[in-house]
């Protein structure tokens, strides 16, 4: 498999802190399809939006956004990251996928996840005590959509279908599905279980976080009779890509910290991160892609070693970045990033095989 | 719920030199005696990962011997419960659900404690059992550490809280506790393997013990 490089948002509406503007609705979602562009124009693999129901974020319909980005973009894949699917109707999102692979010729793709934010669950009608049975019966709906037309099942949280006909169908063969994991061993092994590929979020701590997660993750896909080597993993991690190690810590850093504080809450208080704790949690052993595109090429390639990683999605821009800084770094992980560590891995899996 | 496990089977000697058999039938006791295994349950939740973790708890020790499982939910003894301020309060006539209750702790071969961490610790009404439970009936009896937290963070309560009530009442602790977080669980589901791991070694350690403690009778 070659190794795949891409970027993902949440399209924040953030205030920025060094001139107190806020970005207009209208601009972030023209900014967010201009990353989108960008990524396709400087060879990147993947393309991805969350899914938030919140005013500080513009991405709560990440297919759409989607969708308009398919139409500006030749070769990039698009992704949902995360579609929230716990609290999602399985058949619309098929359907609302399915159309945005007809839309770019077969680059649609889906991240599944069960969700870190529970704002959609009270808006569409879900209890959080359902949070575990949700995921996994709408994931096994989902996947039995894919995997064949007319479809008859039955579930708990919806009617059942008899002799459903779904449709579009997907542009090619079949549209991948991951599976969002934070790190929970259970995830892991129920992801594995079900011989999908797992995307794996790292927010903060070492970079070595997810061995357990991904031991469990293949243990349980070899156990169920599934070519645990041949399943792809992905992580998912914050980073910036600067001209300088400096540089790269000093335009992310303030942002960050922003939205580590707007998002991240503990002791029901968003959580102040400190510039010396960040640039602990830039330091090599640590998850953060952060640095100059030497840095971010080590970092993805010990990330690399440690899971046998197929992708990496960097996010970039969380805390409001301006969209100038966000497109620098877009470029660079694009033109003096991805190449070397396409080479690299390849010369590895080479010598590997 | 599937399991990787398999039970492991002492043969008439020690558990170290126990052979593992997949899906073996129940052994059978010398003296067809039943363990007689009580849980006292401090979750409110219904389904609970407590519960979930008790599950595969006693699913492991059903393969090793012969055992008849009953559950108090401390939760569910209401208000007679709630109010008592001793055990005098507590009657065959007035509150015969708590009484019953009362006795099948005090009466068990095995005394399984589980419980949730909450705020660092067993819930208040948890306590409150083992508050009314006879000072001397639980001394010398086998009993068992079970508990579930929101993660890793909360698993020293186990020993830090738990254990330290048990050595008030003289009893023997089984040495190894199991402690599973919200992690580990689809649901009410256990599926970390090395939670399985660890329950089969900590039972096999006191099987033997077990065996002679049992005195149910089998049907």
């Amino acid at each position: 498999m070659t190794f795949e490089i891409g970027i993902m948002t949440f399209g924040e509406l953030t205030e920025d802190f060094a001139t107190g503007a806020v970005p207009s609705p209208r601009q972030r979602v023209r900014e967010t399809i201009e990353q989108a562009k960008l990524a396709d124009d400087v060879g990147l693999d993947i393309f991805g939006v969350g899914e938030h129901h919140r005013s500080d974020f513009v991405g709560s319909a990440p297919a759409i956004l989607l969708a308009a980005a398919a139409m500006r973009t030749e070769r990039i894949r698009l992704t949902s990251s995360v579609t929230v699917l716990s609290s999602e109707d399985p058949i619309r999102v098929w359907e609302q996928f399915a159309t945005i692979d007809l839309l770019s010729a077969g680059r649609a793709e889906i991240i599944a996840g069960r969700g870190s934010y529970t704002e959609s669950f009270p808006l569409f009608g879900y209890d959080l005590r359902d949070y575990a049975e949700l995921f996994r019966e709408k994931l096994d709906l989902l996947l039995k959509i894919r995997d064949r037309n007319p479809l008859t099942w039955q579930g708990r949280f919806r009617s059942p279908l008899v002799n459903a006909d779904i449709a579009p169908r997907a542009d090619g063969d079949t549209i991948p599905i991951w599976v969002g994991v934070g790190g929970s061993p259970a995830s892991a092994v129920s992801t594995g279980r079900l011989g999908l590929p797992m995307a794996l979020a790292l927010l903060l701590g070492p970079l070595s976080s997810h061995r357990e997660t991904v031991e469990l993750y293949r243990e349980a896909a070899a156990q169920t009779g599934h070519d645990a080597a041949a399943l792809p993993i992905s992580i998912n991690a914050h980073g910036y890509v600067g001209s300088t190690s400096q540089q790269a810590r000093d335009v992310m850093y303030p942002y960050f910290a922003q939205g580590m504080l707007d998002n991240n809450h503990q002791r029901g208080e968003g959580f102040y991160l400190s510039r010396p704790t960040f640039d602990v949690q830039s330091s090599p052993g640590a998850g953060l892609l952060v640095g100059s595109s030497q840095e971010v090429v080590d970092k993805l390639l010990t990330y690399h070693q440690l899971y046998g990683l197929n992708r990496a999605i960097l996010q970039v821009g969380f805390g409001g970045m301006p969209q100038k800084q966000h497109l620098e770094a877009i470029e660079r992980l694009g033109t003096e990033v991805a190449p070397i560590v396409r080479r690299e891995v390849a010369a590895r899996e080479e010598k590997a095989a | 719920m599937t399991t990787t496990i398999t039970s492991t089977v002492s043969e008439g000697g020690t558990a170290a030199g126990a052979a593992s058999a997949a899906g073996t039938a129940r052994p059978e006791q010398p003296n067809g005696a039943t363990l007689r295994v009580v849980v006292v349950n401090g979750s409110p939740n219904q389904p609970s990962k407590t519960m979930g973790l008790v599950d595969a708890v006693v699913g492991t020790l059903k393969g090793m011997l012969p055992v008849q499982m009953s559950q108090i939910d401390v939760y569910r003894l209401g208000p007679g419960f709630t109010g008592a301020i001793e055990r005098d309060d507590i009657t065959a006539e007035t509150t015969p659900d708590v009484e019953a209750a009362l006795r099948l702790a005090e009466q068990a071969d095995l005394l399984i404690a589980a419980t949730p961490v909450f705020r660092g610790s067993y819930p208040g009404l948890f306590k409150h059992f083992f508050d009314l439970v006879d000072q001397y009936a639980l001394a010398n009896k086998l009993v068992l550490l079970v508990a579930t937290g929101g993660s890793e963070r909360h698993t020293l309560a186990l020993d830090h809280a738990l254990r330290p009530l048990f050595a008030f009442f003289q009893s023997m602790t089984v040495p190894v506790a199991f402690f599973a977080s919200a992690g580990d669980f689809d649901g009410t589901v256990l599926l970390n393997p090395r939670v399985y791991g660890r329950i089969e070694m900590g039972l096999t350690d006191v099987v033997d013990l077990l065996r002679t403690r049992a005195s149910g009778t089998s049907k």
